[in-house]
């Protein structure tokens, strides 16, 4: 279980190792060059394709990036909690948000190298490549 | 500090109330106090001390209250011992009393009853007495506690100053008595505070961070106002090509034979300005699509989900509030919905039991439930998204192409303005392009200078900030170096001051010390002199320029402290009496005769506790003319009290 649980459960963190990719991603005035408009949805698309892929890694004990977990409770929760129950097959997971956020950062931390590699590493744009993504 | 009145209280062997009047008389300032051992000289001197200082600073005080007056009592009567001290000083009169009283318990034991009580009153000219509510402070202002007993001895200890040992003694007692120690703390205080600056300085930046800081923000600002007016020009040379290019296009307009070409040029650049931002807007719209890609990736696993709480609810794990309240009641109705009774170890019974059993907690069911709703949305979200995103592409597509057959167009009609026949249609078409031209590299240098004078506007205000913090810090710099350079020098001159001071008195007390022994010892002729050097070292120098302490009996011993006490008390000016209990016990008669012949004109007021053994003969005779009031302790072996007799 999460160290801190107590004082964690309103933040979802990123590890400071990969916030370059995510200003990368998100900063540049030119939609075709930052597809996306804020961290939160990166961080739910790197979630997503880390499960898919089935790569999951710890955060580094360094330095991190946090969101507030209110940005998340439009969607993005619900995707979190799926992504919890699908990862451990039951929904007892619900009743620790610890462990639904822990396990949403981990594959989220593996899961940004594969948009790294498909959006920033290839040939064109980032936001055709991700339309390419998503449309394949 | 003149003593004028000591009143004692059912303490130790002073039963019930007496006093004592010390003289007060300029001329006969000598009190002597006859007593053989054992008649209460020692307790009466820890009254003394007792009613000054309290029995935190007298040591080894034991108990004060007198036995007789503890017989005296009845069970639950108070016993109250008190010292009370009157006593003048800077032509003030004060009165100090301590008193502390005890209970008789009903099986005779003594219990204490309070603390230390103290009670100060100022007398002044009227007679009135003024409370002074904190007497410890009045005490310490005139004499401090921790000098008392140079003033107040004990001859016991007489010779302590000068065994060998003793540096640190005389080093402490030069130290306190003569103040030294105010100047020590001054000096000690600068140089913590000499300290604590250094320290803030180091954190602190200085003039040179700023110097650099207002360089740097000048070159930016040069930059900056580079940039900026070049970006100026660069705007009006657009306008300018601009204004050109439609003038060359009225021009070209006019021409009967091109002016077809012309007209359709422009409809098409007209459409092409359209498209173009029909197409920026596209992209705009496909960004905000694909922000949340998540809800298409995310499709697998939310149907994943759903497929794990579908399960649950097959297998009847996810039950609602209702079924779950339901099953709970068969059970305890023992009935099936159909009406049949069901045995409690039937069964139905148990498979009623496992139903309830697999299912999620209830504290879990709203979870799940709201889960398996937002998973649905969701899911629909996400098919909806994909397929916009889908359709944006297809009408991007389109627009590309129709941007592409536009500019194809025109590239045709320009090829044909170029190649016409007509030689000035042909020069106003190359001028054309070539404003066109100079339009599209203006428009890249001014995004260029743009993003200079961004990077300068930031460069800029992050030095501001900079500097801001930086002058208010060069300003504490500043405070903090004077403050500095002042405590630096403070403590030099307080050092220099008590090292002069130190010398000063150590020379003065020499001098004084070696005046006092000179004439107390009778033979003078053999020791030469009192030294008193750099390391506090008391010594008497024999007439071979060596130092014979070593040598010296211990009456010499006690001389040569007595000697030192007595200079010492001159030098401080301090005003103090001289009390003196037993001084002379341990002197021979050689020397309690010099002793006494020159005591009374050492200080301003004497108390002496004696035996008749130490004050007779010529040694008495020495004092008398000196004496102004004399008492005697008449010690009654039958009841164990002392009483007070004038003589």
């Amino acid at each position: 279980m999460e160290q801190n649980e107590a004082s964690r459960r309103d933040r979802v963190y990123i590890d400071d190792a990969v916030m370059d990719i995510y200003k990368a991603l998100t900063d540049d005035p030119n939609p075709e060059q930052s597809p996306f408009a804020t961290y939160k949805d990166i961080f739910l698309l790197a979630a997503c394709l880390g499960f898919q892929h089935g790569r999951r890694k710890q955060l580094s004990s360094g330095a991190r990036t946090t969101i507030r977990l209110d940005v998340f409770r439009e969607e993005g929760l619900g995707l979190l909690k799926a992504l919890a129950i699908a990862d451990t097959g039951d929904v007892a997971v619900l009743q620790k948000l610890g462990d639904v956020l822990t396990i949403a950062e981990e594959y989220a931390h593996a899961g940004i190298y594969d948009i790294k590699a498909q959006l920033l590493d290839e040939r064109g744009r980032p936001l055709w490549n991700l339309v390419g993504l998503l449309t394949s | 500090m003149k003593l004028e009145r000591l009143t004692l209280e059912n303490f130790r062997q002073y039963y019930g109330r007496q006093r004592i009047e010390f003289s007060k008389d300029s001329k006969r300032h000598v009190t002597v106090i006859h007593g053989v051992n054992g008649s209460g000289k020692t307790s009466m001197f820890i009254a003394l001390n007792w009613c000054l200082y309290g029995k935190d600073v007298v040591e080894n005080i034991g108990n004060l209250i007198s036995k007789e007056a503890m017989q005296q009592i009845a069970p639950g009567e108070l016993v109250q011992t008190s010292v009370e001290l009157a006593f003048s000083h800077d032509e003030q009169k004060y009165i100090m009393r301590r008193s502390v009283a005890a209970v008789r318990q009903v099986d005779g034991t003594i219990e204490p009853y309070n603390n230390e009580e103290v009670i100060m009153k100022r007398i002044i000219a009227s007679g009135e007495a003024k409370d002074e509510l904190s007497p410890g402070t009045v005490i310490n202002a005139i004499l401090p506690a921790n000098v008392r007993t140079y003033f107040l001895f004990d001859g016991e200890k007489i010779d302590n100053f000068a065994r060998p040992e003793a540096v640190s003694e005389v080093k402490e007692a030069i130290y306190l008595v003569l103040r030294l120690e105010i100047l020590d703390r001054a000096r000690k205080h600068l140089k913590e505070m000499e300290r604590r600056y250094l320290k803030d300085l180091v954190q602190t930046s200085g003039d040179a961070e700023l110097n650099a800081l207002e360089q740097q923000i000048k070159q930016e600002e040069v930059v900056q106002k580079q940039a900026e007016t070049r970006y100026a020009e660069v705007q009006r040379e657009i306008e300018l090509a601009r204004q050109r290019m439609t003038e060359i296009d009225q021009e070209l307009r006019e021409k009967a034979v091109v002016s077809q070409l012309q007209q359709e040029r422009e409809q098409i650049e007209a459409s092409a300005k359209v498209a173009s931002k029909e197409q920026e807007n596209l992209i705009e719209e496909i960004q905000t699509k694909t922000t949340s890609a998540y809800m298409i990736v995310a499709s697998p696993i939310i149907a994943h989900a759903l497929a794990i709480l579908d399960d649950k609810r097959v297998k009847g794990q996810i039950p609602s509030n209702v079924r779950q309240q339901f099953v709970e009641d068969l059970l305890q109705r023992l009935v099936c919905i159909c009406g049949r009774p069901f045995a409690e170890d039937g069964s139905e019974y148990k498979s009623l039991l496992t139903l309830l059993e697999n299912s999620v907690p209830r504290s879990l069911e709203n979870e799940v439930l709201d889960t398996n709703n937002q998973l649905l949305v969701f899911q629909a979200n996400g098919d909806n998204r994909l397929s916009e995103i889908k359709r944006l592409m297809q009408q991007r597509v389109n627009v590309k192409e129709r941007i592409q057959i536009l500019e194809a167009r025109l590239s045709e009609l320009e090829l044909q303005l170029e190649g016409s026949p007509l030689e000035d249609v042909r020069q106003l078409e190359k001028k054309r392009q070539h404003f066109q031209a100079d339009v599209e590299s203006y428009i890249v240098e001014c995004s260029s200078l743009e993003g200079h004078i961004a990077k300068a506007n930031k460069q800029i205000e992050k030095l501001t900030k900079e500097i801001t913090q930086a002058r208010k810090s060069s300003d504490k710099a500043k405070h903090l170096s004077r403050k500095l350079e002042l405590a630096q020098q403070g403590a030099k001159a307080i050092d220099e001051k008590y090292q002069q001071t130190a010398d000063d008195m150590r020379l003065q007390i020499e001098a004084k010390t070696n005046e006092i022994f000179k004439s107390l010892v009778w033979k003078d002729s053999h020791f030469q002199r009192v030294g008193l050097g750099p390391d506090y070292n008391l010594e008497v120098i024999d007439r071979y320029g060596t130092a014979a302490r070593p040598e010296l009996s211990a009456g010499e011993r006690q001389v040569l402290s007595l000697s030192f006490i007595t200079a010492m008390a001159q030098v401080s000016e301090e005003q103090a009496p001289l009390v003196m209990d037993t001084p002379f016990g341990r002197l021979s008669s050689h020397h309690r005769n010099s002793i006494t012949a020159n005591l009374p004109s050492l200080t301003s007021q004497l108390i002496l506790f004696v035996t008749d053994e130490e004050l007779r003969d010529e040694a008495r005779q020495n004092l008398e003319p000196y004496i102004g009031a004399e008492y005697r302790l008449n010690f009654d072996d039958a009841t164990g009290c002392t009483a007070i007799e004038e003589c």
